[in-house]
């Protein structure tokens, strides 16, 4: 026993790699056996027209390897309506698959813009955190405005510390009036009051 | 005519500025800088406020954040990182391999069934070539068990350079004379290692992102992915992980660079922290 000479070992596996059909993997997409659905996940990134197919079968799927292969298919071929469509399971029941959808619409941010848009007026404040966090990865100037667009009518106190958090990182003079109102309005909330002052320090400082 | 633009002299980056610079560059790329590096990192700042004329840092940071793209970015991280490779690089790894990562293997591996180690990207061949040496001198167990290392890289130049295995005095600076003289012989242009070792190590071409490139590389127990998912965007850097985590047998382990996490890429690894060294390790129960 040691180590394997090249020429014994049995290094890298041949595998047929004949093209597939979209009819194949979509057949194995449905397999019974969770590693079949999960190859197929990933060999469907070669298929432009998969992404309505992979939203239907993260619906109904509960295995997490599976869930994260269908999740990074569709955020390498989803377009700005694929990314809408998977942006609806950040109101999914279930905790861990709103997690594992918002990490995989945080790496596809700049098609986000405009569901973002729509998930920051959402009812439910959870969504609301989650539409915030998304604007922190999008390279884009507007979105300090957006920010304060949402702290001027924001009433749930995670909601506006969350804004805060964010806007202590790319804030600049333009949301001195509109921290300083937010301190007022909540008065009552020491960390606000916390965070607000960090932010409205750094700025003065500079 | 350009003049020159004395304001460059009077560029600093206060602490609050390091802070947020940090802590920004850490989420982009999971490179941690603390406040042992802030010469290295203050230096090559100042350069670049100076390289985009900018007038400040703040007005740095502000283009860095909302350009297009991330060519800006991808800039710093070039000056930020280091790419020079050599024998034993974050060799606490390789202690933690003969240590710990295959005497757990083992534990569950048939008689007779190989183990098998995957280093990607080979680069010239120092890391692959580390880890043939780490075993024969610090794994008994060699004798009892058969170990198959394979090593590829996207650039076939390169691998070519490995296949020969020939390395400067700087490539070889960490080895003993002892462990010099016993896997190299002098060359004109250094140090080549030694013929049986050569043999040990097959060297193949490989793009992480391509599925259909990475589809024979399978039933591995250990991947050595380092200091490469930091140069990949976070689409491609979910992709590089679910190859590894396919390439992976149950409870096989990940070894990645010193400031990287797969914590932040992928949850379907769990956090190993051993002796000498924190790696990712597939569920033994799991796809």
């Amino acid at each position: 026993m040691s180590l394997i000479k090249k020429s014994a070992a049995t290094a890298v596996a041949t595998l047929e790699t004949q093209a597939e059909s979209l009819s194949d993997c979509l057949t194995a997409l449905t397999s019974s056996q969770p590693d079949h659905r999960r190859q197929a996940a990933i060999r469907l990134a070669q298929f432009a027209e998969a992404g309505p197919y992979l939203l239907k079968a993260l619906a109904i799927e509960d295995i997490r390897a599976v869930r994260e292969a269908i999740l990074s298919t569709l955020i390498k071929i989803g377009d700005a309506d694929c990314v809408s469509a998977l942006s609806d399971y950040l109101r999914s029941d279930e905790v861990s698959l709103r997690n594992e959808v918002f990490e995989a619409l945080k790496a596809r941010a700049s098609l986000s813009i405009p569901v973002t848009q729509s998930l920051l007026k959402d009812d439910d404040p959870d969504v609301r955190i989650y539409a915030v966090n998304l604007l922190e990865e999008m390279h884009d100037p507007a979105v300090e405005q957006t920010l304060l667009e949402v702290l001027a009518h924001e009433t749930h106190v995670n909601v506006c510390a969350t804004v805060v958090n964010l806007l202590g990182e790319i804030g600049t003079v333009a949301c001195v009036p509109v921290l300083t109102q937010l301190k007022n309005r909540f008065a009552d909330e020491p960390y606000i009051c916390f965070a607000a002052d960090l932010t409205l320090g750094r700025l003065h400082a500079h | 005519m350009r003049t020159s633009r004395p304001i460059i002299d009077k560029i600093t980056i206060s602490d609050q500025d390091y802070a947020r610079f940090s802590e920004y560059f850490y989420r982009k790329t999971g490179i941690l800088f603390e406040n042992s590096k802030r010469y290295f990192v203050d230096k090559r700042l100042v350069e670049r406020v100076e390289a985009t004329e900018s007038h400040s840092f703040l007005s740095y940071f502000s283009m860095l954040r909302f350009s297009q793209g991330d060519s800006e970015l991808q800039t710093l991280i070039n000056l930020m990182t280091v790419n020079e490779t050599y024998f034993f690089r974050e060799e606490y790894q390789f202690k933690c391999l003969v240590n710990s990562m295959l005497n757990e293997l083992i534990t569950h591996k048939k008689p007779h069934e190989p183990i098998r180690i995957w280093s990607v990207p080979s680069s010239s061949g120092e890391e692959a070539y580390s880890i043939v040496i780490y075993l024969l001198e610090h794994w008994p167990a060699l004798q009892q068990w058969d170990v198959e290392v394979i090593s590829s890289d996207i650039d076939t130049d390169i691998i070519h350079k490995a296949e020969k295995g020939i390395y400067s005095q700087r490539s070889v600076q960490n080895l003993s004379d002892t462990l010099l003289k016993k896997y190299f012989r002098k060359v004109r242009d250094g140090y080549q290692i030694i013929d049986d070792l050569r043999e040990a190590v097959q060297f193949t071409r490989v793009n992480l992102m391509n599925e259909q490139s990475v589809r024979g590389y399978k039933q591995f127990d250990v991947v050595f992915c380092r200091n490469l998912l930091i140069y990949f965007d976070d689409v491609s850097r979910r992709m590089a992980a679910d190859t590894l985590y396919d390439a992976l047998n149950p409870g096989g382990f990940v070894c990645l660079g010193h400031s990287e996490s797969m914590s932040r890429i992928s949850p379907l690894f769990k956090v190993r922290q051993f002796a000498d060294a924190v790696v990712y390790q597939k569920g033994r129960d799991v796809v």
